[in-house]
């Protein structure tokens, strides 16, 4: 008789403890309740959005509901290159950023290393990383033209400057006593570089070039924007010449939607490669 | 007496306008010698045995291994942290063969066979691929100690490397280690604040002052427990007698009479 009383007793807890899981602080989330959530949200926000227009509140001309707007999308993709324009957007974007990482990654990590190094180059770096891209813009056409070598100058501008400090901080914050360690094992100091400091800040490394990544998008629009007869950039000006707010909405989906998915596969790229953390 | 191995000579050591370590220290550590350096945290006694290492330069002094001035820190002189320091992107016997990452005098398959020795030796063997961060703390620093071993440094610099143990890994590791100082004729400076362990290991602990460091005591525990150690010592009339003596030293060291 006391058993099942005693059960009773002991399952009320863990029932109650189920809803009160959502809103305690730091608490563990299911991956399917966490991706539900996520997903129901966003339904719940482009449903608004949707009713938003459709009962009136606002003029549909500035704001197309999610509806047309994935309906133009579909149309830009057949009948305007949409994707053509996407893909000469990835690739400015993805060829800027290599080389400002070839570049930022050596230095970055020689300023951080070096305290000379990072005298020297820091004062540089940290003025021009202060200086908004689109005021070099002009500099940038005087130098270079109209043509993709103004587009590639202003993306690496944007974000070599930034990943390079970042990169510094990343070698900075390398536990001193790996480094030790390294020495003591007979490591010469470029050996320690490449075999201990440079694999100890890989991780965070990887997370700021996923960061600055995002940034490269950016920079982009405003480089197509001012000079260009390709990419998404210029498809969402053209289409702001004849008001046409469905079509740049469709654009900037576009951009939103490569950098979720972008940004979605590098995280499992590097929970992949770091799976010891 | 054995002719001295490790030799600080007149070291001094200023740091932002203080002193470190008080001038003058001086002393000298026989080859196969296992050294405490006993004394309360932050004294400088760190100071010294990383400057042993060549990883801090001293202000004043030199030190020398078998007379030689000792450079730039390199394979002859491991080190142990007291962090946790197994590489978190190496596999434990990735490692411990990170030791030997620059012993180019050593073929592979002799690179091996010491792997599989060292890996034994700490008793890791059934964990060589496995990632640190899947292993216990204790696990952790018997990888960082394999490591410094596999590499053949014949001086070992050990700063509280057991210190964030719990008690029981503790005494199996100081066990091991002086088995393996024994055996394998290690000279080794192992930094501590913790008396019991001082005692267990030394062949002689230095009792150090509070900041800036020097050598206030000196005892030859060696020449009263003798080379062989085990867990039944630490329960023996003379260790504890020992130990009660050394704790009075340093208490009254902290007060800093000299």
């Amino acid at each position: 008789m006391g058993r099942p009383v005693a059960r009773a007793a002991m399952s009320r807890p863990s029932r109650r403890r189920t809803p009160s899981r959502l809103f305690a602080f730091r608490a563990d989330l299911p991956r399917r309740t966490s991706a539900a959530i996520a997903i129901g949200s966003s339904l719940t926000m482009l449903a608004l959005w949707e009713l938003a227009v459709r009962a009136g509140w606002v003029n549909g001309t500035f704001l197309p509901p999610p509806s047309i707007v994935l309906a133009t999308l579909w149309r830009m993709v057949q009948d305007q290159h949409l994707l053509w324009h996407a893909g000469i957007s990835t690739l400015r974007v993805w060829g800027a950023f290599t080389l400002a990482v070839v570049l930022a990654v050596p230095i970055g990590m020689l300023m951080g290393g070096f305290r000379s190094i990072g005298a020297a180059l820091e004062p540089m770096v940290d003025f021009i990383r202060y200086l908004p891209v689109p005021a070099l813009v002009p500099l940038s056409i005087i130098w270079f033209g109209v043509g993709e070598d103004t587009k590639i100058f202003l993306l690496w501008l944007g974000t070599f400057f930034q990943l390079v400090l970042l990169v510094a901080d990343d070698m900075r914050r390398v536990p001193q006593d790996y480094v030790d360690i390294a020495y003591t094992l007979g490591a010469r100091p470029a050996q320690m570089l490449t075999d201990v400091a440079f694999r100890a800040m890989l991780p965070s490394l990887f997370d700021n070039l996923r960061v600055t990544l995002g940034w490269c998008w950016t920079y982009l629009i405003i480089a197509e924007i001012v000079a260009a007869d390709s990419g998404l950039g210029f498809v969402i000006w053209a289409a702001r010449r004849y008001m046409n707010t469905a079509e740049v909405m469709a654009g900037v989906v576009t951009i939103g939607l490569i950098g979720l998915v972008t940004d979605q596969l590098l995280r499992r790229l590097h929970k992949r490669l770091f799976r010891y953390l | 007496m054995a002719a001295p191995y490790l030799v600080f000579d007149g070291i001094a050591k200023r740091f932002g306008g203080l002193d470190v370590v008080a001038p003058t220290f001086d002393l000298a550590i026989r080859r196969n010698e296992f050294v405490v350096f006993l004394g309360p945290s932050g004294c400088g006694k760190t100071t010294l045995m990383r400057m042993a290492g060549g990883l801090d330069t001293p202000s004043a002094g030199r030190i020398t291994v078998d007379g030689e001035p000792t450079g730039r820190p390199d394979r002859d002189r491991g080190m142990v942290c007291q962090s946790y320091s197994a590489f978190p992107w190496l596999t434990v016997a990735q490692n411990v063969a990170f030791g030997m990452r620059y012993r180019f005098d050593l073929s592979p398959a002799r690179k091996r066979e010491r792997l599989d020795h060292y890996l034994q030796l700490v008793g890791l063997a059934d964990f060589a691929d496995t990632y640190p961060n899947r292993v216990s703390g204790g696990m952790r620093q018997r990888v960082a100690i394999a490591r410094t071993l596999a590499a053949g440094s014949e001086i070992l610099l050990m700063d509280e490397p057991f210190g964030a143990l719990d008690a029981l890994r503790r005494e199996g590791l100081q066990l091991e280690l002086r088995r393996i100082q024994q055996h394998d004729a290690k000279t080794i400076i192992f930094v501590t604040h913790d008396v019991e362990e001082a005692v267990f290991l030394a062949d002689r602990i230095i009792v150090f002052s509070k900041r800036p460091a020097r050598n206030l005591h000196e005892i030859d525990v060696g020449a009263l427990l003798g080379p062989e150690r085990t867990i039944e010592l630490r329960d023996s009339e003379t260790f504890f007698r020992l130990r009660t003596e050394i704790l009075r030293l340093v208490r009254a060291s902290a007060g800093d009479e000299p």
